[in-house]
């Protein structure tokens, strides 16, 4: 591998500009036409949109489809789009839109209150008899009711403050009825997914590549882009290219436009060949690792908080990884709605974590392994498929660990063992994991018991707070509730926050307007191409 | 001959079904199940019941026996059951894959026959000490590369660093050259040593010096004489190294961002897709049968002595 990697940087040979960092600003004038070569990490999976979060998904899912609401990525506000203005009620259980007049869908029909309420009840409410799971973004969804042809108003149980934010959100992607109207096998398929997005599917070879044309008579950019009407583009390549120095070889010489996973250790390849590192923040709860309180060893707080002290995140991001990738400094991202520093509380301190679990009776072995009761303090942790370097990074964890007497196991991804055991406290005693989403329930997908309960909680506590978080309608005493939330969770021991992850893509320094949603997936609705130099 | 061919067709069968069942068995007793896997994606936010509702839908319950049964009839009559990953017919994702799988292998497997019979009668017409030790020593350098240590030099070199080939785009032919190339290699290298060895075997009996003593030159007593006697160990090899190209062309074809039956087969994998895994086992003891099967046959075409034996 080594000597892969020298060869690599040996072979800039792609046009040099002089590095230049954050995207690239629209310097001179945009030009229409090109195609845009976009090299894709892995293939897309079920491309039913509710479960687009998916990168691959996201990436082809993002250019075809577009929502009622458009979150600008800087402010996080919520901005109007294919909704021209909305209104909600004071205690946030009925929302109106009102549309934007002539969007069509690429087969011709309308995107109307009709189109849209039918998406909205599927992503509430599901639908049993096509196998159309809800969607993680709409709570408390009770039914819709269309107004006229272009009013469209949703009916809640509870308060649903975090509704308006949802339907801005990857997931929400409008689409036709004739696609929300069948069976969830059918809607995986990317030939079946007819949006209203400035692009539409060409040519799709299943595993390996999707062309994208752009749409012509599109007109309907959310109104704050500075863009309007067709996108500059004439067609996007999408190539799933599995091999990491394959992607970023083929950027580098040339080959490639654009390409969504640039590792850790192939960002300075990337930088000083002149290319552009794009390291777009997901502003969710950040990757860490996550401890189960159902676990025999780990229902033990100072365990737990004995855990936090001995991990060092400071030493995992700058030994595996690069400034692209903060450290955190809470359980939420510093760019995440809410956020609270807690740097103080998550101070690396090993004496202490050594203090703990003396305290808690755990005695150091003749292998430095603890014990208590003839048993050892082992925890087991499934190697995270999604998270970069997470073998890694588990395994330098491991060392710090076992500095404090604590050995962590660590096991393979193999898919069919995890989708077992990880439900398993005893057996899966620590979950690595994420989750990006720009808005406040995020910390509620995450710990929620009837959400992706990565703790597998038990807490009746933490299940109330982030219950009243979401019903919360006011955006202040809202973000106090998700400070509440995250001191509560690491004053629990439950999350030992290790780094801000980000999705790191690398472009051409001839492509010119790239721009990401909220959670990092890339928009190339404005990119266009200059001439190469 | 007919009596030959039938026993060999039933054996064959036979070979079908034991490896049909076995890969039924090992696949059923593996942790989790694919809907297990594709349903626990937590964007989903189903609760267990609600997975094992979704359960009940795609196997309807029935007995471990009864659906052995199914599968098994519906695998003869052609019908391999649906990918629980994508939901598509399994027959419709291996018509995707075969032919780029084929086209790779097949020119693989022939690139390798000529690199090994380039390589073998080089050493097997030089005289030169050296040169031949040299020549000798390439199938073991062939044989102890990676393949994907292979693939990725190859992309290095010829495409990122000299431009010659594009990775990305470029024509048919163009995809075709870097990974067919890659995959040849290991293959050549085993076909080579066997014709190698069998070459100087052949040239070290009575007969050669005899066709010499009439007058014939070294090249034509190699390429007449030698080379048909030969052919026979470097054939059997030939049929077994299939099992190489299927192991080659998972590596090759991921490394490359080919489509294939080797990516359907890392794909399937992960996602624990039974039906996708058990079309693949069966297809691979197809092939591998009549592969091994055609070799056999063309043992006494290509050797006059065995044709008594079996006839």
């Amino acid at each position: 591998m080594l000597a892969v990697a020298g060869l690599l940087g040996a072979c800039g040979t792609g046009p040099a500009e002089g590095s230049s960092n954050g995207p690239a600003a629209a310097d001179g004038k945009p030009v229409y036409g090109g195609t845009l070569t976009y090299l894709e990490h892995q293939p897309p999976t079920c491309l039913y949109l509710p479960a687009a979060g998916f990168y691959p998904n996201g990436g082809i899912l993002n250019q075809i489809t577009d929502k009622l609401t458009w979150q600008n990525p800087k402010t996080l506000e919520i901005e109007p789009w294919i909704a021209a203005k909305w209104e909600i009620n004071e205690d946030a259980t009925e929302y109106t839109f009102h549309l934007r007049d002539g969007v069509t869908f690429s087969d011709g029909t309308p995107l109307d209150a009709e189109a849209v309420a039918a998406n909205f009840d599927v992503y509430g409410l599901g639908d049993e008899k096509l196998k159309l799971p809800v969607a993680e973004f709409v709570n408390n969804y009770e039914r819709s009711e269309v107004v006229d042809r272009l009013t469209v108003k949703f009916h809640f149980t509870k308060p649903s403050p975090g509704f308006l934010q949802g339907t801005s959100v990857i997931g929400a992607g409008l689409v036709s009825k004739k696609t929300i109207a069948l069976p969830y096998e059918e809607q995986c398929q990317l030939k079946n997914i007819i949006g209203s997005g400035p692009f539409t599917v060409k040519n799709q070879i299943v595993d390996k590549q999707v062309d994208l044309a752009v749409r012509k008579d599109y007109d309907w950019a959310p109104p704050s882009s500075p863009h309007q009407g067709r996108a500059y583009l004439d067609e996007i390549k999408i190539i799933v290219t599995p091999e990491d120095n394959v992607r970023v070889g083929a950027l580098t010489s040339g080959q490639a436009d654009f390409v969504r996973y640039v590792q850790a250790y192939d960002e300075e390849t990337v930088k000083s060949a002149g290319f552009t590192l794009y390291a777009e923040p997901t502003r969710g709860v950040n990757n860490g690792l996550y401890l189960r309180p159902g676990n025999s060893f780990l229902k033990d707080r100072d365990v737990r908080k004995a855990l936090q002290a001995g991990t060092d995140a400071k030493e995992v991001v700058e030994t595996l990884f690069t400034p692209s990738y903060p450290v955190a400094t809470s359980v939420l991202s510093h760019l995440a709605q809410g956020y609270v520093d807690l740097s103080k509380e998550l101070a690396y301190d090993p004496g202490r974590a050594n203090a703990l679990l003396d305290k808690a009776g755990w005695t150091r072995g003749t292998d430095g392994v603890r014990e208590k009761d003839g048993r050892k303090l082992q925890l087991g942790v499934f190697v995270s498929g999604p998270q970069p370097l997470s073998k890694q990074t588990l395994e330098l964890i491991g060392q710090q660990w076992s500095e404090i007497g604590v050995k962590l196991e660590i096991r393979p991804a193999d898919a069919g063992t995890q989708a077992v055991d990880i439900k398993d406290a005893e057996k899966t005693a620590v979950s690595h994991s994420m989750v990006g989403r720009a808005d406040q329930d995020v910390i509620k997908s995450h710990f929620h018991s009837q959400n992706r309960d990565v703790i597998l909680s038990d807490d009746k506590e933490l299940d109330r707070l982030l219950e009243e978080e979401s019903a919360e309608p006011d955006t202040a005493k809202r973000n106090a509730k998700v400070a509440e939330i995250q001191r509560y969770v690491i004053d629990q021991g439950y999350a030992i926050p290790l780094f801000e992850e980000p999705q790191v893509y690398g472009g051409a320094p001839y492509v010119h307007g790239v721009a990401f949603e909220a959670v990092a997936r890339p928009w190339f609705y404005s990119v266009w191409k200059s001439a190469r130099n | 001959m007919a009596r030959y061919l039938l026993l060999r067709t039933g054996q064959a069968t036979l070979v079908l079904w034991a490896a049909f069942t076995t890969a039924y068995v090992l696949l059923q007793l593996l942790p989790g199940d694919s809907i297990l896997i594709k349903f626990q994606n937590p964007e989903l936010g189903l609760s267990p019941q609600q997975i094992a509702e979704i359960r009940a839908r795609y196997d309807g319950g029935a007995s471990p026996l009864a659906a052995y049964a199914t599968t098994l009839l519906g695998f003869l009559r052609g019908d391999f059951g649906y990918s629980v990953d994508t939901g598509t017919p399994v027959v419709e994702r291996l018509a995707e894959a075969l032919p780029a799988t084929a086209t790779l292998a097949g020119a693989g497997f022939l690139l390798a026959v000529l690199i090994a019979v380039v390589i073998a009668f080089a050493a097997g017409y030089s005289r030169t000490s050296w040169i031949r030790g040299a020549l000798l020593a390439v199938p073991s350098l062939f044989v102890s590369v990676p393949v994907f240590w292979l693939g990725i030099l190859l992309i290095q070199v010829f495409s990122f660093r000299l431009g010659l080939v594009p990775v990305i785009g470029g024509s048919e032919i163009q995809q075709l050259i870097l990974p067919v190339l890659t995959l040849a290699v290991p293959i050549a290298a085993p076909i080579a040593q066997i014709l190698a060895r069998s070459i100087d075997r052949v040239q070290a009996q009575p007969f050669v010096p005899v066709v010499a003593a009439k007058g014939a030159s070294r090249w034509w007593i190699l390429w007449r004489h030698v080379a048909r006697n030969a052919a026979l160990p470097a054939l059997t090899v030939a049929g077994l190294t299939f099992g190489e190209l299927i192991a080659g062309s998972v590596v090759t074809e991921t490394v490359f961002g080919r489509n294939g039956i080797g990516r359907l087969t890392e794909q399937a994998v992960n996602a624990q897709d039974t039906p996708v895994m058990l079309a693949v086992v069966v297809l691979a003891t197809v092939v591998f049968v009549v592969v091994n099967l055609a070799v056999d046959v063309l043992f006494p075409v290509l050797d006059p002595r065995l044709r008594t034996a079996v006839a």
